[in-house]
């Protein structure tokens, strides 16, 4: 009798031929980068020629007095909110619509699912010109609606800009969600519904009782999704405000950029980094607790 | 079922208004690319172009530079797709079907990669590349892409495999296969779920990247499509035709090829976020 040990195991040597192709490159561009984040957000470094000194966590204390900083955290949480809510929302919407489809499912799914080839930057410009006060969409609608009172000028307002940019990332990330939650639905079992049927119960009803904890899984694991890709949001903004006017569309990720290749301070960006990473960490890891916590 | 398509009517008709906000910006961009500066900026913006403006998109394409720009993107896409398909396929594999010491150990390194995005790493990496010459340089960015993509491929390709019957390997492994021919005779043949889902999910996101384009690459002449058409727009922003134009010719062919291959684009899509 062969024992199952000789057939299987097989050793660290051998099984390197097959994972350092991807090891090196990941190690080299990835993780030796996040140690080296860690690293330098203990120093003073200042641009690429400068020296860098250990400063302990100067930069962290610099970041915790930097109103900017604690701006763009408020408004990092808001954005991440906000795209939860409107490209989750929606895409859970139109899933629930289009799943009552027969005929017309494949049309609809396909075309409703088009803003997400689009790239977030090219994005970023389609909106500028959408929102643009003079010759826009919005505003003309507005306009021609017999609304004029109602248009303004959706970037430069501060009260207004994060939502309006927001709109445009959410605009092109729900067809993913959307996908995702038609996907959760094909696998709730339809004899579920039938039974609701025989009962009597209203759409409502089968919303509230079938539908909603039937998709509890994909719905936990798009609201982590949603965030996760929130948090990179940086295209839209950048193109559309630059974090402006008055910082109020500034995010954690746009600061970095601002901090390490604008100010020229590379220490105190990679103590942004560090604590960008500590909240995708955490993220993460409260989902997925919660998520095994369910029954 | 008669009863079922006669109900679908009133479904389809509420899709009416989410159908317009998702689509009619594109329809706004390709009639307004159409329009002369004239009609644009003094038009209603509802109104339709009197003669469609061709000369737009000519003079979009030369002064853009949208052919190198289109060019460098997809020597981007298709080097990146190429190489984390090399690299991710073996490495799943060896976590899935094969038993050796430090395997978790090596699986926690990836799950870091895996949360830590792009932005949170860009100084060092950016440090990195300059110290390897890479700045300015679309091999740099290709490479830093694979590196940042390869947990999600590695994830995706282990969860595949570990779906297949491990009776497979024990069985080719007494006919005196080796690893390597297990994987490339056996498994790769069977996993085109996964490689299509590798393929849509590391295409789209290298095509759509900005971040690190943005700020490794410089020249005009190195640059990728979203870099380049925000660069042009920024640069005429009071030639709104060339910008309209220009517009629309960097997301109409990405839009086209979508259409053209919908079912596997989706399917791969979805495959791929579900499984890794």
């Amino acid at each position: 009798m062969r024992s199952k040990r000789d057939v299987s195991y097989d050793g660290l040597p051998r099984a390197m031929l097959f994972l350092a192709p991807a090891l090196a490159i990941y190690g080299l561009f990835t993780l030796a980068p996040i140690a080296a984040t860690l690293g330098l957000s203990f120093t003073n470094s200042a641009g690429l020629n400068s020296v860098a000194r250990f400063n302990g966590l100067a930069n962290y204390l610099s970041l915790a007095g930097d109103d900017i900083f604690w701006i763009a955290l408020r408004q990092t949480i808001l954005w991440l909110a906000l795209h939860v809510i409107l490209a989750g929302g929606l895409g859970f919407a139109l899933a629930i619509a289009i799943a009552q489809l027969r005929v017309t499912q494949v049309f609809f799914r396909s075309a409703l699912f088009l803003p997400h080839v689009v790239s977030l930057a090219v994005v970023g410009v389609i909106w500028a010109k959408i929102y643009d006060p003079f010759f826009g969409l919005i505003n003309g609608g507005l306009e021609t609606l017999g609304l004029g009172f109602l248009a303004r000028g959706w970037l430069s307002d501060p009260a207004l800009v994060l939502f309006s940019v927001n709109v445009a990332s959410s605009w092109q990330g729900f067809g993913l969600y959307m996908l995702l939650f038609l996907a959760g639905l094909q696998n709730i079992d339809h004899s579920l519904y039938d039974a609701a049927d025989i009962d009597g119960a209203s759409a409502w009803r089968k919303l509230i009782h079938v539908t909603i904890p039937g998709l509890r899984d994909v719905m936990t694991f798009i609201v982590s999704l949603a965030m996760i890709n929130g948090l990179k949001g940086f295209a839209t903004i950048w193109v559309m405000t630059q974090g402006g006017p008055f910082y109020r569309s500034e995010l954690i990720t746009t600061y970095i950029y601002k901090l390490a290749f604008q100010f020229q301070e590379q220490g105190r960006a990679a103590a942004l980094c560090v604590i960008l990473s500590l909240i995708a960490i955490v993220i993460t890891v409260l989902f997925n607790s919660w998520r095994e916590k369910q029954p | 079922m008669s009863a079922r398509s006669r109900s679908e009517w009133p479904v389809a008709l509420g899709l009416a208004a989410p159908f317009l906000f998702l689509l009619g910006p594109f329809l706004w961009l390709i009639l307004s690319s159409l329009k002369t500066e004239d009609e644009i900026a003094t038009g209603n913006p509802f109104n339709l172009p009197q003669a469609a403006m061709l000369e737009n998109y000519r003079d979009a394409w030369n002064i853009g530079g949208f052919g190198d720009l289109i060019f460098n993107s997809l020597v981007n896409v298709i080097a990146v797709v190429v190489l984390t398909l090399i690299i991710c396929a073996p490495a799943g594999y060896a976590f899935a079907k094969m038993r050796f010491r430090g395997a978790s150990f090596l699986f926690y390194a990836l799950i870091i990669g895996l949360t830590v995005p792009l932005q949170a790493i860009i100084v060092p990496l950016y440090q990195l590349l300059a110290g390897l010459g890479l700045l300015n340089s679309l091999l740099g960015v290709t490479l830093a892409q694979v590196g940042n993509g390869a947990p999600f491929g590695v994830f995706l390709m282990r969860n595949f495999f570990r779906s297949t019957p491990d009776e497979l390997v024990e069985a080719a492994k007494i006919d005196g296969c080796g690893h390597w021919r297990i994987l490339t005779r056996i498994f790769l043949p069977l996993s085109r779920p996964a490689l299509l889902a590798l393929i849509v999910i590391s295409a789209m996101s290298t095509w759509n990247d900005f971040f690190l384009p943005l700020v490794v690459l410089i020249s005009p002449e190195v640059q990728t499509l979203p870099l380049g058409l925000v660069r042009f727009a920024g640069t005429y922003t009071t030639d709104h035709r060339l910008v309209f134009a220009g517009t629309v010719i960097s997301f109409l062919p990405i839009v086209l090829l979508y259409l053209a291959t919908q079912r596997r684009f989706t399917e791969g899509l979805t495959q791929g976020a579900l499984k890794g």
